[in-house]
């Protein structure tokens, strides 16, 4: 089969014994954006690497415009566009568009008119001498994608594109990548996010169990449908919300946690809040409105002046041990030199994994491994393994299960399902909503609303460093009136500052 | 239920073999002991007659003062960071020591424990300023790799020193030569010197506290995502204070054993070693990104540059060939490691 665009046929990949793709056909057209999606650990990555030219096929064929074709060597025609930009912050803007290109002159390069071109024509322009370190996350994908359209790039895949951005950055993006496809060029979307794929793209393709299963188009394509394709059952999805309501009624004991007149040198001040033992309570709010200041401020991270209290106890050591934290991203949690058993103990000490004279009890060790991979169902064939051999979604869970060890009567997590596939998703909120039924409070710092509806009972968001009044989430029966609510708290509480 | 479908998805129940690593690291030292036995080899047949005991205990003689110092840095390079001043503490040490004991008469039974104190302090200033300062450890080390062999310049008013033959005025009692000089006095039928025992017993307990205690797991860990540990609250200043502070008091130790070996100190004794006592650690396989590395494979490190030094200075085909194994080595090692850890990996995934 000849025609425009990019062809796969029966492309196959694996790795020793694990089959990642197996026997993929696709069609992917120019002209138009094509959505992938897949539970981690599906072979999607596998997928994206190899029409990256990150990796080779095994076997199949890959075609370009029908003539037979290899992206590893003809890799300049593929440009990837990262959630985190693949740049050099030392370098300007204009600098980043050219790195590369720059000609055979032996002089420092110039700009050229071309180059510049680009530049004005995705608005960074103006930008074109400012320090790739000193700009936005926006921009410095702006950046990304300029450098690709200069070279010329025939093919653009977006793996999760926005999702460190906010919703206003984002439609820009999702402009913006309309109007790369609008020039005839090749779109690929990468995402976890259902929203986007059913929005922004015109086709996608679901990729389980290393083969391209189905491809959504039209009045089918829908969030429920994508959702459907994803996880066999569905219901594990919606499990977390429903628990919540069973669990809402056992909340009725004291304060476990609270906090008085908490106050950070920047970004927040004169905070109180409590929370219940049972309850999971999400923080929401943009960057820089003190958010993650303030749940980090709670694990002792941060410099603060005020009460904060834990069942009655407010010296800084004993507070240390009653919390755990964990921060938004994996690389700052796992230890790659580790195994995945070692990861999930490394935050214990004395005595739980070492005995008289700091010696490690070795075989308790192997059985609280062996145990918490059962308990926190990582999937895993041995707990020696190194970490890195395992998907996001379990990678995270190790993250989870590290602090959970600690036993901490407040637990603190930053965007606990960041780049989690949806299984594995509800996992995690189960694995929260169990701890927190055992008599812990949790709260989370979310960036999507849906995250606070599924996981959590309370909501606050925080503006400009103060929070505004408490959302009862069992008071919504859908997520989009919760959204609508929050979204017009953190208008009501921006305009108050701004006016004094 | 999502959790039966978990668990019946998982390929096998999770077992741990706790084999795997120990595969590994046999896989990783087993490289650098078929190196060593090939290179001994090479040796034997070019000059048949190296081969005896007498000549293999030189061999572990010889490499026992850089090991020891190998074992201290291999702490520092786990946690993450660089100490390039630990040859400036074993000239310090025992300039210290030799001024103490032979100039100021101070009993050597003080002046040894003073000399390893002084070390000690050199590694609170190193691991202070890089954990509070937050100075890169590559300069401060650097700095003091300086200043302490101006310290120890001055110290030892630039002269050598023998305490078994004192400046005129000056008497070194017997009993005190003495014991100086037993402490790596030879022992057993093969005069085996008694400084490899030290080195044997200092491997054994940093092995334990490298690879079997809460210390070296967190000291991996650090060294692994300094990051991770800070925001999970493990004592991470403290813990690299502690290895810069080990690493100090093992090339103090070093030091007092070589010069009780040696019996002359010289101000700039020590400052060569830096990088024999680098090559050991990096061929023995610790990665310089931190997070990695045994004390086994330090231990073979520094046998296998002992021997290559040894044999060639017996074929004596002159001192630039010494230098140029020692660079070709230290590369060599660090190219098959990698080529074999991606062999290993591509086989097991």
């Amino acid at each position: 089969m000849s025609g425009a665009g990019i062809t796969l046929r029966g492309v196959s990949k694996r790795y020793g014994s694990t089959i990642a793709l197996d026997g993929v056909d696709l069609d992917i057209r120019p002209g138009e954006v094509l959505g992938i999606a897949g539970p981690n650990g599906a072979g999607k990555s596998t997928l994206v690497r190899i029409i990256a030219g990150e990796e080779r096929p095994d076997s199949g064929d890959l075609t370009f415009d029908g003539r037979p074709w290899s992206p590893a060597t003809d890799w300049h025609a593929v440009a990837v566009v990262h959630q985190e930009p693949q740049l050099f912050p030392n370098l300007t803007v204009a600098e980043n568009v050219m790195v590369g290109r720059e000609g055979g002159g032996s002089g420092k390069p110039r700009l050229g008119a071309a180059d510049a071109k680009v530049m004005d024509a995705l608005g960074i322009g103006h930008l074109r001498g400012r320090l790739l370190a000193d700009c936005s996350l926006a921009t410095q994908q702006r950046t990304e994608i300029a450098r690709a359209v200069a070279r010329e790039a025939q093919v653009f895949l977006f793996d999760e594109p926005n999702s460190a951005l906010t919703a206003d950055e984002s439609d820009e993006l999702f402009r913006e990548i309309h109007a790369i496809a609008a020039g005839g060029r090749i779109v690929l979307l990468v995402t976890h996010r259902l929203g986007d794929l059913v929005e922004y793209c015109k086709r996608v393709a679901i990729v389980r169990d290393g083969k391209v299963r189905t491809v959504l188009s039209g009045a089918a394509l829908t969030e429920e449908a994508i959702a459907r394709q994803l996880v066999t059952d569905v219901t594990a999805v919606s499990a977390a919300a429903n628990t919540r309501a069973a669990a809402s009624g056992h909340a009725a004991t004291g304060a476990l946690f609270s906090v008085r007149d908490w106050s950070h040198p920047k970004a927040f001040r004169g905070i109180s809040m409590q929370g219940r033992a049972g309850e999971i309570i999400a923080l929401m709010g943009v960057e820089g409105s003190g958010s993650r200041e303030l749940i980090r401020s709670f694990a002792g991270l941060e410099r603060c002046t005020g009460i904060m209290e834990i069942e009655g106890d407010r010296t800084a050591a004993s507070l240390q041990k009653r919390t755990a934290y964990v921060p938004a991203t994996r690389l700052l949690s796992l230890y790659s030199n580790f195994s995945v058993g070692e990861n999930l103990l490394v935050r214990l000490g004395y005595p739980d994994i070492a005995g008289f004279g700091m010696a490690l009890k070795v075989r308790k060790m192997r059985d609280m491994a062996q145990s918490a991979v059962k308990r926190f169902l990582i999937k895993t064939r041995t707990a020696t393994q190194g970490i890195r051999s395992l998907s996001g979604g379990n990678q995270q869970k190790v993250a989870i299960a590290q602090a959970l060890h600690c036993a901490p009567k407040l637990l603190l997590l930053e965007e606990p399902t960041r780049g989690v596939d949806i299984h594995s998703k509800a996992e995690i909120y189960r694995l929260l909503r169990d701890y927190a039924d055992a008599g812990h409070t949790v709260i989370i710092f979310c960036t999507e609303v849906l995250e606070v509806y599924e996981a959590a009972d309370i909501a606050y968001v925080v503006v400009g460093g103060a929070l505004t009044r408490p959302l009862k989430v069992a008071d919504y029966d859908h997520v989009e009136t919760l959204a609508t609510d929050i979204t017009q708290l953190e208008q009501e509480r921006r305009k108050e500052p701004k006016a004094a | 239920m999502s959790n039966t479908e978990t668990q019946a998805q998982a390929p096998s129940p999770p077992t741990l073999s706790a084999g795997k690593t120990t595969l590994d690291i046999a896989l990783r030292v087993g490289g650098l002991f078929l190196a060593i036995i090939v290179v001994a080899a090479v040796f034997i047949i070019i000059k048949p007659n190296v081969a005896n005991l007498n000549m293999g205990g030189s061999v572990l003689r010889s490499m026992s003062s850089v090991a020891i110092m190998a074992l201290g840095l291999t702490l520092v390079i786990v946690v993450g960071e660089i100490d390039l001043s630990f040859g400036a503490i074993y000239g310090l040490a025992i300039n210290a020591l030799a001024v103490m004991w032979i100039v100021h008469g101070v009993s050597v039974y003080l002046a040894i424990p003073l000399a390893v104190a002084l070390g000690a302090l050199v590694g609170v200033f190193n691991g202070v300023l890089v954990t509070r300062l937050k100075i890169p450890s590559f300069i401060v080390t650097l700095g003091t790799y300086n200043l302490l062999y101006g310290v120890t310049l001055w110290v030892s008013n630039t002269g050598t020193f023998n305490p078994a033959y004192p400046p005129p005025d000056r008497t070194v009692p017997d009993s005190e030569l003495n014991f100086f000089v037993s402490l790596t006095r030879p022992v057993g039928s093969f005069h085996l010197s008694l400084e490899v025992v030290w080195m044997i017993v200092i491997a054994i307990i940093v092995g334990l506290l490298l690879h079997r205690s809460l210390f070296g797991f967190r000291l991996m860990a650090i060294g692994g995502n300094p990051e991770a540990a800070r925001l999970a609250r493990l004592p991470v200043t403290g813990y690299k204070i502690a290895a810069f502070v080990l690493c100090a008091v093992l090339a103090s130790i070093a030091g007092v054993l070589d010069f009780s070996f040696i019996q002359t100190s010289q101000p700039n004794t020590g400052l060569s070693s830096t990088f024999p006592v680098f090559a050991a650690v990096i061929i023995g396989g610790a990665s310089l990104t931190g997070g990695k590395g045994t004390v086994i494979g330090t231990l073979g490190g520094a046998l296998l540059l002992a021997e290559l030094q040894l044999g060639l200075s017996i074929l004596s085909p002159g001192p630039h060939v010494q230098q140029i194994f020692l660079g070709a080595v230290t590369i060599g090692a660090v190219a098959l490691d990698m080529f074999l850890t991606r062999l290993r990996k591509s086989r097991s995934s």
